[in-house]
Parts: structure tokens; C-alpha cells; sequence
């Protein structure tokens, strides 16, 4: 099982993370304080930590994060913080950690980050072929096909569907897919992007064939073979 | 007013100092005047004098004797006294009996009192000894010069009282005026003090240098009351646009205690709930960055941006839904390659989609959009333009103001904070923000001046960067 350390020293966030981490089927423990990490960290795997920015008692999220860093636990670590000021995430980026998280935030924004995190580990990087049921891209020539049928994208469709298909059966946030596809950080309130997303489904989806992106009620999107 | 303030104000006693000056300088004149009058007056008497004893000198005793008879015959009056008398001072000849005083020197000219005309009058005369030893005393009757100077002295006198008197008047006044301006001040600040903000400080409608800082104070005293107003602006609309989701959330969960039976209703309550809820957050959420981006905190995060490179993401970001709604969105500029400038671009993306997004949301199906990124005259942009409904001319001056929404765009979706945001973000990168309402539709232009000053002298970057500055143009609207 998933084991995942929650570094939050407000009981009642670290309560909301742990159930919301538990309902995704993660195994979760909790730590208060810096040092409490630390002990932790070192004592157990992790195969992810969840660590807020800002922690009482002298040993801070970063000090942390730099300390497992400097004994070689390279665990993938997601930063939590109430600070959203641009510095301040490339400052918790370079200490180590994977990503970073503004509260407040979903409780499907930060597993779909862990779930990520978590991938991004086992699948190799130089793979040339991405196969997903009857759906497969060739990174090299940029070419998509499904059930043998060539599909034309657009050069923003294709990297949608190539970021999709890398995490497949993976939930991903819309924030996570801005991120991602457009490379700017915020918010993004409007639909744009699913409209995006239903121009890509449509073509993907094009002759009558089951579809292969689900939207996932609230904030995401989840690549499955059709079945 | 309390007479005892009027010594402490500065009109008061500048007046006074002043006054104190003109008196010592008018002193210092009007006495050299009387000194000079007064000298010559008697030097022109001592000339006479001196000339006719001359004339007695040359004479012998006989003559001068003769002479003294000849004069005393004219002058029975005696106005002006001659007299000859023997070397130990008894008479012998003229109109003068008695040497008025025993002379301590000859050729001495003094003055002494005669009675005339049943008074004494004041002479002025010279003795002098003659070869034969005997006294000749001439002298002259000097009334009128004496008069004269009176005269002189009572005017100076009198003016200088009539100077003083007006002075001193002027002073109280100027300094009366002083302390009840003062007082209106005073007045003013203490009930503006008490929460009265629409009080302002009284002028004279001069151009005094106390009216100038009172027009200082008053403008500040507009901006800090602007400000106020839309504090509470602000924190009624945050009210109203909170209070309505809310509402809606509470009703909703309400009605689900209430009525829902299966859990299939509740799970659809549940799922509003958390839409509202979201809904709410996200509004925080605006205002909190907005107050971030206002903050200047963001510019920690200022790198070399492209303009047009952003401006063309957002064109391509936005294009599959103006395509959706049937709006005809474009993307032009006229410069191959737009000079860098520092920034932050996921703000810059924010603040042109915001305008882009608002553009396609008011534009009428088979409307146009354009995007257009320009530099010339070394100032670089990017302008938005659509051919909606455009914005109304009473209502262009709010279209910044947070939250502020036109009434008939309420059915819309949004939170009204996209401008808000723009504004600020165009604070931030030096950009000014300008409305250009062209019926029908309108232009909104972000555009930064980049002539006489370097990339890396970057006002946004080196410190506080210009004021936000918010044209509305208005063209045949």
C-alpha cells in the first residue's frame, strides 16, 4: 500500500488531507512539527510527503524538506502553502520539493498531484510509443491514431492528449492541465479549458467510438481505454 | 477670537516687526531732514550777520556810530537788534541797550530771548570787538525760522502717530483675518476628526500661501474621502456579492434537510453545496490576489517576458470558445518582434485573457474580436477590441471599480473582479490602461512607454513604478 507522511500542524486540515488522501486509497500518517517529519522520514519509507510550507517550533517546511534532501530521501514531496507569491513556489521548487499547492485548495487538486507525483516516478521518460486501449501516439513523428485511424490535432490538442496520456487513468485537474499545456500559473475560473478538452474528445471520439475521456465532476479529467 | 491670540499669530507680528522697521528708518530720515532744514536756516541767518559785520569792521568809530543811529531809526521795533558798546561792555549807540549776555568768545554766533510784543521772542546773534577795542553786537530776530521747525517737528510728530495707528490697525486685521482662517481650520479638521468627511478647510479664495496649503489639504482630504467611499463601495458589494451565494447555499442545504429522502438527493444537494461553496472561495480568492498584485509582491517574480508571445497564447487559449459562440477572434500585430520587457507572465496572461474573455462574452454571435499587439514610437501593446454593446458613458468611470458589473451584464458569469485585476496588474508592469469606446463596441489598450529608459532601468522592476493611469477617450459615443 501507498504510504503517504502529512507534515500539517493545524489538526483539522491535517485531518481533512488524511481522509481525503484515505478515501483515494492511501495509507496516511501525520506529523505536527518539523522535527516530528524528520524523525519520521528518516525512521520510514514514504512514497510521498505532503508538507506545509509553514511549521512551528523553529524546523519550518523548508528547513525539512532541505534536511531529506541532504540525506538522500528523495521522495516525492508536495509543498503546501498559504503563500502564493510567485518566489515563493520557485523557492520551495528549489529546495526539493515536486510541486507546490496554494491553500486553499481541493481535496481533488492535491491527490490528483500526489497520484502524479507519485507516476512520474515509474514511467520511464524515454519511451517513443504511448499506447492507451486502441488509442496510441508516436511521440517521435507526433502521430495519433485510434483503432487504426489517423486523427488530426492541433499542436495545443496534441499536448493535452499527450500529458493525458502519459498519467492514463489518472484524474487531472484543469489547473493541472493549464500548468502543464500552457506553462502559466493561476486560477483558471472560466471553461476554456473544457472546451478544449470537448474539441479534443470529439475528434478522439469521432466515427461513434465510446469515449475515452471522462470528465470527473468538479475539477478534472480522466484518459481511460473505452471499454 | 480672543484678543490675547492676536500676538501670537505670524501676520500679527510680522505686521508689527515691519512697522517696527518703517518707524526707525522714518525716524533716521525725518531727523536728518530737520537737521539739514534747521542748518541751513541758520547758516543763511549767520550769513547775514557775518556779512553786515563785515561792513562795521572796515568802518571807523564815527561810522559805525552813525550807522547804529541810521538802523535804529529803521527798526524802531527792534527786530533786529544792533548795538555798539565800549570795550567793558556799557552802551553807547544803536537799538540794543544791554548786551544780552556777556560773549565768551567774539565771532561766536548764539542764541538768547528778548521780550517783544509783550512776549519772548527768540534772536540769534554775534559779537565782535572792533580795532578801537569797543563791542559791536549785531543779531536777528529768528521767530518764523523757530515756527517753521515747530511746524516740522508736530508733522513728523502727528505722521508718525497716523503711521503707527494705521499700522497697528492692519496688523490687528491681517492677524484677526489670520486667526479666524486658523480657527476656520481648526474648526474644519476637528469635525473632519469626527467622522465628517465631506467637511473641507475655508479658503479666502486668495492666492496666500495659507489658501495654497488649504487647497493642498483640501485635495487631499477628496482623494482621502474617494478612497473612502470606495472602501465602503467595495465592502458593500463584497457584502451583496457574498451574501447572495450564501443565501443560496443555506436555502439549498435547507431545503435538503427538509425534503431530500434518498441519498441520491442528497448527494445532488451536497454537489451544489460545494459549487456554491466554491464559488464563494474563488471570489475570496480574486480579491486576495488582487490585493496581492496591488501589493507590488509580485514583482519578486519579474522576468523578461515576450508580449506578443503572450498575447498570441491567449489568442489561441480563448479561440475554440469565441469559435463555439460564433465570434470571430483575430490576432495581428505590426511588429515582427516586440521588445522584451520584464514581467510576470502567467499575470500578463491573466490580465489579456481577462479582457479577451470579457470581449467574447459580450460580443453578439457573429461578432469580431481582435487582438492586436503594437509598438511603435518606442511605447509597446497590446490593444482588445470587439464590436459588443460597449460600455455607457456614465458607467466608464465604475468599469474599474472591484466588483462593479453593468446591470444588464448581471445574468452573466463572472465575479466582476476581471478589470479590478487588469487594472492592477497594469499598475504593476508599468502599463497604462486605457478605454477607448468607439460605438459600437470599444477598445481596451494596456501599453507601456519604453522610450528613454532601458530595459534594465525598468521603473517596475527598480522600484515603484508610475501610477496606474486610466484614460477614457471617448470617440463618437
Amino acid at each position: 500500500m501507498t504510504r503517504v507522511l502529512v507534515v500539517e500542524d493545524d489538526a483539522q486540515t491535517a485531518a481533512e488531507i488524511a481522509a481525503a488522501l484515505a478515501d483515494h486509497g492511501f495509507e496516511v500518517e501525520c506529523a505536527v512539527s518539523g522535527q516530528d517529519a524528520l524523525d519520521r522520514a528518516i525512521a520510514d519509507r514514504y512514497s510521498a510527503i505532503v508538507l506545509d510550507r509553514m511549521l512551528p517550533g523553529g524546523v519550518d517546511g523548508l528547513t525539512v524538506l532541505g534536511s531529506l534532501r541532504g540525506l538522500g530521501i528523495d521522495a516525492p514531496v508536495l509543498i503546501l502553502s498559504a503563500l502564493s507569491a510567485v518566489d515563493e513556489r520557485v523557492r520551495g521548487l528549489r529546495a526539493g520539493g515536486d510541486d507546490y499547492l496554494t491553500k486553499p485548495f481541493e481535496s481533488l487538486e492535491l491527490t490528483a498531484r500526489i497520484e502524479v507525483l507519485l507516476r512520474r516516478r515509474t514511467i520511464p521518460e524515454r519511451q517513443t510509443m504511448l499506447r492507451v486501449g486502441d488509442l496510441e501516439v508516436d511521440l517521435l513523428k507526433r502521430e495519433v491514431r485510434r483503432g487504426g485511424r489517423d486523427i488530426e490535432l492541433l499542436p495545443r490538442e496534441y499536448r493535452l492528449l499527450e500529458y493525458l496520456l502519459r498519467h492514463p487513468g489518472q484524474v487531472i485537474t484543469r489547473t493541472m492541465l493549464f500548468e502543464e499545456v500552457w506553462s502559466y500559473r493561476y486560477d483558471q475560473r472560466t471553461n476554456v479549458i473544457d472546451v478544449h478538452m470537448g474539441k479534443l474528445r470529439r475528434k478522439l471520439d469521432d466515427g461513434g467510438l465510446p469515449s475515452m475521456i471522462q470528465t470527473v465532476r468538479g475539477s478534472g479529467y480522466i484518459l481511460r481505454a473505452a471499454d | 477670537m480672543r484678543l490675547t491670540d492676536l500676538p501670537l499669530t505670524t501676520s500679527f507680528r510680522l505686521s508689527v516687526l515691519f512697522l517696527g522697521l518703517f518707524g526707525v528708518s522714518s525716524f533716521v530720515f525725518f531727523g536728518f531732514l530737520f537737521w539739514k532744514t534747521t542748518t541751513y536756516l541758520n547758516n543763511s541767518v549767520d550769513d547775514r550777520l557775518q556779512r553786515n559785520l563785515g561792513v562795521y569792521a572796515l568802518a571807523n568809530l564815527a561810522e559805525v556810530e552813525q550807522r547804529m543811529r541810521t538802523h535804529a531809526q529803521r527798526d524802531p521795533d527792534g527786530w533786529w537788534p544792533f548795538g555798539l558798546f565800549d570795550p567793558a561792555g556799557h552802551y553807547l549807540s544803536g537799538n540794543l541797550t544791554v548786551l544780552p549776555q556777556r560773549p565768551a568768545r567774539f565771532r561766536q554766533y548764539f542764541e538768547f530771548k528778548l521780550r517783544r510784543a509783550g512776549r519772548a521772542a527768540p534772536f540769534r546773534g554775534v559779537a565782535d570787538r572792533l580795532p578801537t577795542g569797543n563791542i559791536i553786537f549785531l543779531s536777528e530776530n529768528v521767530t518764523e525760522i523757530r515756527a517753521f521747525q515747530d511746524l516740522l517737528l508736530k508733522a513728523m510728530a502727528w505722521g508718525g502717530i497716523l503711521v503707527l495707528a494705521i499700522g497697528l490697525a492692519g496688523a490687528v486685521i491681517t492677524g484677526r483675518g489670520a486667526v479666524r482662517q486658523i480657527k476656520g481650520i481648526t474648526d474644519a479638521i476637528e469635525r473632519i476628526v469626527t467622522g465628517d468627511l465631506a467637511k473641507r478647510l475655508p479658503t479666502d479664495r486668495g492666492a496666500g500661501d495659507l489658501d495654497r496649503l488649504v487647497h493642498v489639504v483640501n485635495g487631499m482630504l477628496d482623494d482621502i474621502e474617494r478612497l473612502m467611499r470606495e472602501v465602503k463601495g467595495v465592502t458593500d458589494d463584497i457584502a451583496h456579492d457574498l451574501r447572495t451565494p450564501l443565501t443560496r447555499l443555506l436555502g439549498g442545504l435547507e431545503r435538503a434537510r427538509r425534503r431530500t429522502t434518498s441519498t441520491h438527493e442528497y448527494a445532488a444537494a451536497v454537489d451544489e453545496a460545494i459549487a456554491e461553496t466554491k464559488a464563494v472561495l474563488g471570489t475570496f480568492s480574486a480579491l486576495l490576489r488582487i490585493a496581492e498584485v496591488e501589493d507590488g509582491a509580485r514583482r519578486a517574480g519579474f522576468t523578461k517576458i515576450d508580449l506578443g508571445r503572450i498575447a498570441a497564447d491567449v489568442v489561441e487559449f480563448h479561440a475554440p470558445v469565441a469559435e463555439e459562440r460564433g465570434v470571430l477572434l483575430s490576432f495581428d500585430t505590426d511588429a515582427h518582434a516586440l521588445p522584451q520587457m520584464s514581467g510576470d507572465p502567467s499575470l500578463l496572461f491573466e490580465a489579456i485573457s481577462n479582457l479577451v474573455d470579457n470581449a467574447i462574452k459580450f460580443s453578439p454571435t457573429g461578432g469580431c474580436v481582435g487582438v492586436r499587439t503594437f509598438c511603435y514610437n518606442g511605447s509597446i501593446g497590446v490593444a482588445v477590441s470587439d464590436n459588443g454593446p460597449g460600455i455607457p458613458h456614465q458607467e466608464r468611470e465604475a468599469v474599474l471599480r472591484r466588483f462593479h458589473r453593468l446591470e444588464k451584464s448581471r445574468h452573466t458569469p463572472g465575479s466582476g473582479l476581471g478589470l479590478s485585476l487588469v487594472a492592477a496588474v497594469a499598475k504593476l508592469h508599468g502599463l497604462t490602461l486605457s478605454f477607448d469606446f468607439a460605438y459600437p463596441g470599444s477598445c481596451v489598450t494596456l501599453e507601456r512607454d519604453l522610450s528613454g529608459q532601458s530595459l534594465t532601468a525598468d521603473p517596475a522592476i527598480a522600484g515603484e513604478g508610475p501610477e496606474p493611469q486610466v484614460h477614457a477617450i471617448s470617440s463618437g459615443a
